[in-house]
């Protein structure tokens, strides 16, 4: 299988599924000639034409507002969020249209748009470009909310994605942009709200999502070697979340960890821990349930900073030993 | 009943209302809406209408008392009531004497100064509630902010009551909890290792592990522990006790179950038509070895070391499985009651098993013991005394085979079943074993024997 970088999986998504179904065209800023800001729809343009790279006015209302509206008349847009943070700009477009016409409707119609946008912290771009803000459209019934951490998930998240009836947010991590990974060329499917058990362990669960399901598996690596097993769940898609997995899991475990670069506050943690506290797993529980979330502060511009910010792998190993010694 | 007349609240934060004059006296006609009295808050003086038509009685307070909001300051009866109509929690706070102590000028306008059991107490309305709802008794509790005793010194006081009390919450991990509760090793027994003591899992598993004889490694396999306590621990040591003192000898005979199905068919027409839960084969066999029971005394014993006891009630245990391991459940006097009725008491019991729910008496005294596998395709099988008693009957399965049925050497396909009775050789001789167990066969394939 060839290895390529998490970018080129979702851009081979998209040229794939351009290639296969007609309806399906991209729209953002800076996506045609400039090839998007971080280069994933670079060459789309030349092969697919103007009509179906669409470049747009710098308003994310309007991005999403007219994928909703191209999308109820039959099409599958795909928009891009340069930046996560502005999502927020489209928010009432998201939030009060397109999660809710499907059951406004009464099921009569679908959005089946797609809302790319690269989120988290990591690569100096301050607090305006920077945030994690996964959390807030999880709250949104009729969305999903996609995160996937490899380029083999990614490609094949993606892939569910365009083809689902409803709208989805596809949260990407600028940092994760770069990993490489085994991809195979042909097209799969990766099932939505189904989680991945990325890592076996029978000492303590751990629930992370993309860039700390990187940093989780090379704690875990390392704490292995010292007999602590660590078992790494990464959701995939945080709506709907696959509580059942994380349950099973800790019922295994008897511990849990949630690890995620969002502010801890609000943040999707304590959704994972009310599942497993209010489950059959808590019996099993043998030590309090912890969540490792990013510092309730905008993220620094300096780069010491931003990494103090949010949770690195001395932080995660920190919490994990302080979890199976029993010390917390 | 006497309808409450409660001290309104006219605002948000109003806490309190002085009572300027009542316009009614006590035993007066009030109408529905009609002032009955004024009083004032901080801002205004309001009429107060009556809650209902009828008589006022019982009032609480005077001219010039002040009156947390809220408070019952009167009851409107009606026709035919008095105040022996409240309930009794209301008729305690229903004293003769009005309970205020302070008057508006000793404490003007600031927090009311009530005490309605104690009327040399100082203390808040709040601290005043929660001791009436407490039991306490205001005056054993110091005001230790001021003179005014508050609801922080109720609580304080509550508190150091409870102190000595036997509740003491172990601190455990919810995993602990329910470890604690399978294997029987109670919480407190066990030191936590845990942050400010508080008990995990493995500070119980160690001490299930540092019992005798518990090996987690098998040839370098890894193996489940499965604690030995509580009821298989019990399990355990009953059925060594038993293979190691008794000598077990084992008689198997084969009965043919056409009678007992006909009967039970029979019987369940009957059970239908008075909706009753219909006959289980269990029940039928209970009642015929309860009747070859009482024919075959030594049979329904117990051997102890020196004497041999003939039981005269026959008390038969049934082997159940529940889910902490194998139960018992005993069925008392099975030889006095009827086929429906020991039926009835075999499902409650078996329930009960299955819920966890059997109390101790349900499982002592039994006599004789049946061990049924038949569910489980177990032909034939030889059981372990139950001590003290002194044998038991292994059930098999139903099957239908070829028997011969009668002087013709007729072969017939006949509804079979083994019955193995395991017997203490020191009570029980191999001719009275056979004894019981013809019996048996000559009631089970003529149910109607139990006329007899």
């Amino acid at each position: 299988m060839p290895e390529i970088s998490y970018l080129e999986a979702i851009r081979q998504a998209l040229w794939q599924e351009m290639k296969r179904d007609e309806r399906v065209f991209l729209l953002g800023e800076d996506i045609g000639r400039y090839g998007g800001a971080f280069g994933l729809t670079h060459g789309m343009l030349d092969e697919f034409g103007p009509e179906r790279v669409r470049e747009t006015p710098i308003s994310e209302a309007t991005i999403v507002a007219t994928a909703i509206g191209a999308s109820l008349l039959g099409m599958r847009p795909v928009a891009e969020i340069m930046f996560m943070d502005f999502v927020m700009l489209a928010l009432d477009q998201i939030a009060n249209q397109a999660a809710k016409m499907h059951f406004m409707f009464g099921g009569r119609t679908t959005v089946p748009i797609v809302v790319r946008m690269p989120g988290g912290s990591g690569s100096g771009a301050a607090s305006q470009h920077s945030q994690s803000l996964e959390s807030i459209l999880m709250h949104f019934p009729g969305l999903i909310v996609v995160n996937p951490s490899t380029p083999y998930d990614a490609k094949g998240l993606m892939l569910a994605s365009l083809r689902d009836p409803n709208p989805v947010c596809f949260v990407e991590h600028k940092v994760l942009y770069k990993t490489k990974g085994e991809v195979p060329e042909d097209d799969y499917i990766i099932p939505i709200g189904v989680a991945e058990i990325k890592r076996a362990g029978r000492d303590i669960t751990v629930v992370a999502n993309n860039i700390m399901v990187m940093k989780t598996l090379g704690v875990a690596e390392k704490l292995s070697r010292d007999g602590i097993e660590v078992e790494v769940i990464d959701p995939r898609t945080l709506l709907p979340l696959d509580t059942n997995t994380i349950i099973q899991s800790v019922t295994r475990t008897g511990r849990l960890l949630v690890v995620h670069e969002a502010c801890q506050t609000g943040g999707w943690a304590g959704e994972v821990i009310a599942s497993v506290v209010g489950s059959p797993a808590f019996d099993f529980l043998d030590a309090p349930v912890r969540r490792l979330g990013g510092k309730d502060v905008p993220i620094p511009y300096n780069r010491g900073l931003e990494k103090f910010a949010i949770p690195q792998e001395i932080d995660i190993e920190r919490e994990i030993r302080a979890l199976v010694q029993g010390k917390v | 009943m006497p309808v409450p007349f409660i001290m309104p609240k006219f605002d948000m934060d109003q806490e309190k209302a002085t009572i300027i004059s009542w316009s009614k006296k006590e035993g007066d006609p009030v109408q529905f809406d009609e002032t009955v009295l004024t009083v004032e808050t901080e801002k205004v003086a309001i009429d107060v209408p009556a809650p209902a038509t009828g008589i006022l009685a019982g009032i609480q307070y005077k001219d010039g008392d002040v009156v947390p909001v809220t408070e019952v300051i009167a009851y409107v009866l009606k026709e035919g009531e008095s105040l022996a109509d409240l309930p009794k929690t209301d008729s305690q706070a229903l004293p003769t004497q009005p309970e205020v102590v302070s008057s508006p000028q000793e404490a003007p306008l600031s927090k009311p100064i009530i005490a309605p059991q104690n009327a040399s107490v100082n203390a808040t309305p709040v601290a005043i509630r929660i001791a009436k709802e407490e039991g306490i008794d205001l005056s054993k509790v110091r005001a230790l902010g001021g003179n005014k005793i508050t609801r922080d010194d109720v609580q304080h006081y509550m508190k150091e009551q409870q102190k000595p009390a036997s509740r003491v919450a172990v601190p455990a991990t919810p995993a602990a909890r329910r470890i604690s509760a399978e294997t029987g090793i109670p919480l407190e027994t066990v030191t936590g290792s845990g942050p400010r003591g508080r008990v995990q899992s493995a500070d119980i598993l160690a001490t299930v592990n540092s019992r005798p004889a518990s090996t987690t490694e098998i040839h370098g396999r890894e193996a489940q522990v499965v604690p030995l306590t509580g009821i298989r621990r019990t399990i355990a040591e009953r059925m060594q006790q038993s293979f190691q003192e008794a000598p077990h000898i084992a008689l198997t005979i084969d009965v043919d179950m056409t009678e007992m199905e006909a009967t039970r068919k029979r019987f369940n027409l009957q059970t239908e038509k008075l909706g009753q839960p219909r006959i289980t084969v269990t029940a039928l066999m209970i009642k015929m070895v309860a009747w070859a029971l009482v024919r075959n005394p030594y049979i329904n014993a117990s051997f102890d070391d020196d004497a041999i006891s003939l039981w005269q009630d026959v008390n038969i245990g049934v082997a159940t499985a529940a889910p902490h391991g194998l139960v018992v459940p005993v069925l008392k006097g099975a030889d006095h009651l009827g086929v429906s009725e020991i039926n009835m008491r075999l499902i409650e019991l078996a329930n009960r098993a299955r819920d966890n729910k059997l109390k101790l008496e349900d499982v002592q005294g039994g006599t004789f013991t049946i061990s049924n596998l038949g569910m489980f395709g177990i032909r034939q099988f030889r059981a372990v005394i139950n001590p003290p008693e002194s044998a038991i009957l292994a059930v098999g399965s139903l099957v239908r085979k070829p028997v011969v049925v009668d002087d013709k050497d007729r072969v017939e396909v006949r509804p079979m079943v083994s019955l193995t009775l395991s017997a203490d050789h020191r009570v029980i001789d191999g001719v009275v074993a056979a004894r019981f167990l013809s019996d048996l066969l000559a009631g089970i394939e003529s149910p109607g024997l139990l006329l007899f």
